[in-house]
């Protein structure tokens, strides 16, 4: 198991003088920023699939920096609200171009997300000591997925009304509380000015506390230090953080920003749902509602199963599942690489994955609802079957690599 | 020719005597491709058209449609100066303050004030429209499913309707609606408006310059987007480039 | 385990050349969010304002809002006009020629405006900006000897005539600006603008 000590320079080779110097010895911040990302080691054979980390946080940023500028414009009441978003669109200087990247960089964050998380999945990198990492992980998924819902109702177009309002039953399914918690939380008999307001503060606030538990969450990586894709801890070979990571995180950045640009410029119809840039009508369903691309999995999920509650059970289920892969899976071997069986389970698990959001969008009809329900039970599966499975019967490395597992 | 009709006649009535009748298609017919300037990740507008079409929408469809989202002054995003957008607004009226009796009042239009609809509410909208509030158009090229090439379809396919085909009351036939009947009654004829620029003003130019306008109105920012992201991805590959040849050399000593 | 040291030097060519573009790129990222801390739309405000004043009585005054600051009109009486031209009120001006730049050339006179029956004058103190208030004639409540009929600013006490000019013993510094201005047609004042051949941008007054 790698050590704390490993990871971080032991002896201080370089001393800061001057203001930075006098600032440095009361509160380490130039120390510690070059312990954490100059000489910090990290392992040699990461592929590209390491790089989603640094992408997020860059993401995260652009996010913040548009989403802030985005509110200096924007009015969160009923009345106001879809207004307010069709002047940034076309009055406000640049007010198309802060709100595409914002559009842009939500689907885009949400992808880099699933990515990095399918990443720790394959990889092994929720096994110990990095339980807490993945915790944290998941904590700003359900975070992000909170603040990702928040901040789709505030344009009070037909899909942010309708998408509201599907919550709030899907909340008053509860049983028991279901009705007085819809109520409670909603402000009201249906979305309307009240919950506007708390989800747009919902939607700041939670953007920022992200930022806390991404910090919180890299701390923690820098405990453990990063696994590799070999799964060998520790790993064969290590270089420092700085140049080579910065050197190749930043390529991938530039790739990944590369995509956005592309995206942003040229089809900004990928992100832009046609039915939200009609005004919220409470008198009028649209034909067919449906979240985001980044929700219909589970939205699947949901319309497979025949029971509202248990729809949500499952559906809430599915993601309540991570949080258990630690305990689930404790193979000492890490990388899906060395684990035959497993890798089939990850591939059913993705192939479930993106049927069930198929079957989001189809609405879970006929044929649909059988293939969803196929879906759901191979996610499940991978979580209740083959990881249980692959602890017992996946213990060993194959012969000639090297490393205790 | 005429022996053809008598023939034509006769298996007509045939059909209408033994029940056998063709079926009257009431589902929207499919909408005909259209090439348009604006298309594909380098659109352009023709601002002239655009310009055309802005008179069509202001001396017809302005009639019953508002763009509620659309300034005044964002038409100088058409090609227009400040002083024909100034212009333009002076000569529409909107709701002022109200006067010293408490009644409303009307108002010359700055540039910062709305293309609002010609009625204060939905309600009197449906009254003095078949029961059917004529939608606002502030983004109607992006959300009416079949977009900019339906709108132009059923601008220019006004006309009687088939045989056996029951038209509502206050409605008119047309293939591209839903149900194949709408309440907006035909808004174009030929030589309907005098362009100032001179084109001739047919049924055709007028229906693709309006459309032309209403696609401005609904991506109002499309040319600079594209001319803009021209540059950036070009900046941005370069930029990977240089990356990449630097993430290698950084490298080269490990692999 | 083989760890590997830093590789190269630092200041190469491609390392100044790659960092270089992409501070370009960052440096270039920020413009879209100053510029959108542009104002949105026309600036409607610094458009010029119509006042009908034909059915001002003498010595009645119209407030009315121009640039977000207010504009007193007064319609001066014959009393009135005759106190401002009194040679014993000069002395107790602080700036009775109008020296300052506080007003457009057409105004630098003893009535401060384009005719005497009219003044047009912002009623921002030039103390510290509180509103002041239209005394036409000495009142109980502020005991002054010899008041000409004025503008009485209620904050510190400061005092102009009825030509904006500030009395001596006011911590105001500076006379009331005079907006530009025009008679559009008999009875209809424009705020805002200049008469025809005349120049005076109101940015460049000495203080507001």
């Amino acid at each position: 198991m790698a050590k704390n000590t490993d990871l971080h320079e032991t002896r201080q080779t370089v001393t800061y003088t001057g203001v930075a110097g006098w600032i440095d010895r009361r509160l380490p911040v130039l120390t510690g920023f070059r312990a954490e990302y100059i000489t910090y080691r990290m392992p040699a054979n990461l592929n590209w699939l390491w790089n989603f980390g640094a992408i997020l946080t860059v993401v995260l940023m652009v996010m913040l920096a548009t989403g802030l500028f985005l509110a200096i414009h924007y009015t969160p009441s009923a009345a106001d609200a879809f207004a307010s978003v069709e002047a940034i669109d076309r009055q406000v200087p640049s007010g198309w171009l802060l709100r595409s990247i914002h559009m842009t960089g939500a689907s885009l964050f949400m992808a880099a997300l699933y990515i990095h998380l399918f990443r720790g999945l394959y990889y092994g990198s929720y096994k110990q000591p990095r339980e807490l990492l993945w915790i944290t992980g998941l904590v700003l998924l359900c975070m992000v997925m909170l603040t990702a819902f928040a901040g789709y109702v505030l344009p009070w177009g037909q899909m942010s009304y309708w998408g509201a309002d599907v919550v709030g039953k899907a909340v008053g399914a509860v049983p028991g509380i279901g009705g007085w918690l819809e109520h409670f939380l909603q402000g009201g008999d249906a979305p309307g000015d009240v919950s506007l307001h708390r989800l747009f503060i919902l939607h700041f606030f939670m953007a920022f506390a992200v930022l806390g538990v991404v910090v919180v969450h890299v701390a923690v990586l820098h405990v453990a230090g990063s696994g590799n894709p070999k799964g060998i801890e520790p790993p064969a070979a290590t270089v420092p953080f700085h140049p080579y990571y910065s050197a190749k995180d930043a390529a991938g950045l530039v790739l990944f920003i590369t995509v956005f640009a592309v995206l942003v410029f040229f089809f900004p119809a990928i992100v832009a749902e046609p039915e939200n840039y009609r005004p919220a009508n409470p008198m009028h369903t649209p034909a067919d509602i449906e979240p985001e691309w980044y929700f219909l999995p589970f939205y699947g999920i949901l319309q497979s199963v025949p029971s509202k509650f248990g729809g949500l059970v499952v559906s809430v289920g599915a993601i309540g599942l991570l949080f258990l892969a630690p305990w689930l899976d404790t193979s000492p071997v890490r990388s899906a690489r060395y684990r035959p069986v497993y890798r089939l389970g990850i591939v059913g698990l993705v192939v479930a994955f993106v049927t069930l959001g198929l079957v989001g969008r189809h609405h879970a009809e006929g044929i649909w609802m059988i293939v969803g329900r196929i879906a759901t039970l191979v996610y499940y599966g991978h979580f209740l079957l083959v990881m249980p499975w692959s602890t017992r019967r996946e213990r060993t490395l194959p012969a000639g690599v090297e490393g205790t597992p | 020719m005429s022996r053809l009709h008598g023939l034509a006649a006769a298996l007509a009535v045939l059909g209408g005597v033994s029940g056998v009748r063709a079926e009257v298609p009431t589902t929207r017919a499919p909408t005909p491709a259209h090439v348009w300037s604006f298309d594909g990740p380098m659109g352009r507008f023709d601002m002239a058209s655009v310009q055309r079409g802005y008179a069509v929408y202001n001396q017809v469809c302005s009639a019953c449609h508002g763009m509620a989202a659309v300034t005044y002054g964002d038409l100088a995003g058409i090609g227009l100066n400040e002083a024909q957008v100034r212009q333009i607004a002076a000569s529409h009226k909107v709701p002022g303050p109200l006067d010293d009796d408490g009644h409303p009042t009307r108002r010359p239009a700055t540039p910062n004030d709305h293309l609002l609809s010609p009625f204060p509410n939905p309600q009197a909208a449906m009254r003095a429209n078949s029961g059917v509030v004529p939608p606002d158009q502030s983004r109607l090229a992006m959300v009416f499913p079949g977009g900019p090439s339906r709108i132009y379809a059923l601008l220019t396919s006004y006309g009687p309707a088939p045989a056996g085909m029951t038209i509502a009351p206050g409605h008119a036939y047309n293939p591209y609606f839903d149900g194949r009947q709408t309440a907006m009654p035909q808004p174009l004829r030929d030589h309907q408006v005098t362009y100032a620029d001179g084109t001739d003003a047919t049924l055709a130019r007028e229906a693709e310059d309006v459309t032309n306008f209403l696609a401005w109105a609904a991506w109002p920012h499309l040319a600079e987007r594209h001319r803009i992201g021209a540059r950036i991805v070009l900046y941005l590959v370069f930029l990977f480039v240089l990356t990449i040849l630097l993430k290698r050399k950084v490298w080269s000593h490990v692999h | 385990m083989d760890s590997q040291a830093a590789p190269l030097p630092r200041r190469d060519f491609l390392t100044l050349a790659t960092t270089a573009t992409a501070a370009v790129g960052v440096g270039a990222f920020a413009w879209p969010f100053l510029d959108s801390l542009r104002p949105a739309g026309t600036d409607v405000g610094r458009l010029p304002i119509d006042v009908d004043v034909s059915a001002m009585k003498p010595g009645q005054q119209i407030a009315i809002v121009w640039r977000g600051n207010p504009v007193f009109i007064t319609r001066r009486t014959p009393a009135a006009l005759a106190a401002l031209k009194q040679p014993a009120l000069a002395p107790r001006l602080r700036d009775a020629a109008s020296s300052a730049h506080q007003q457009p050339p057409y105004a630098a006179n003893w009535h401060r405006s384009l005719s005497p029956e009219y003044g047009v004058v912002v009623g921002v103190c030039t103390h510290l900006g509180c509103v002041p208030g239209y005394m036409p004639d000495a009142s109980a409540s502020i005991p002054i000897e010899n008041w000409p009929g004025g503008y009485a600013c209620p904050c510190h006490g400061s005092k102009f005539d009825l030509a904006g000019r500030v009395f001596k013993g006011a911590p105001a510094p500076y006379n009331l600006p005079v907006p530009p201005h025009h008679m559009m047609a008999p009875g209809t004042l424009r705020v805002g603008e200049n008469p025809p051949g005349e120049t005076f941008d109101f940015g460049d007054i000495v203080q507001i």
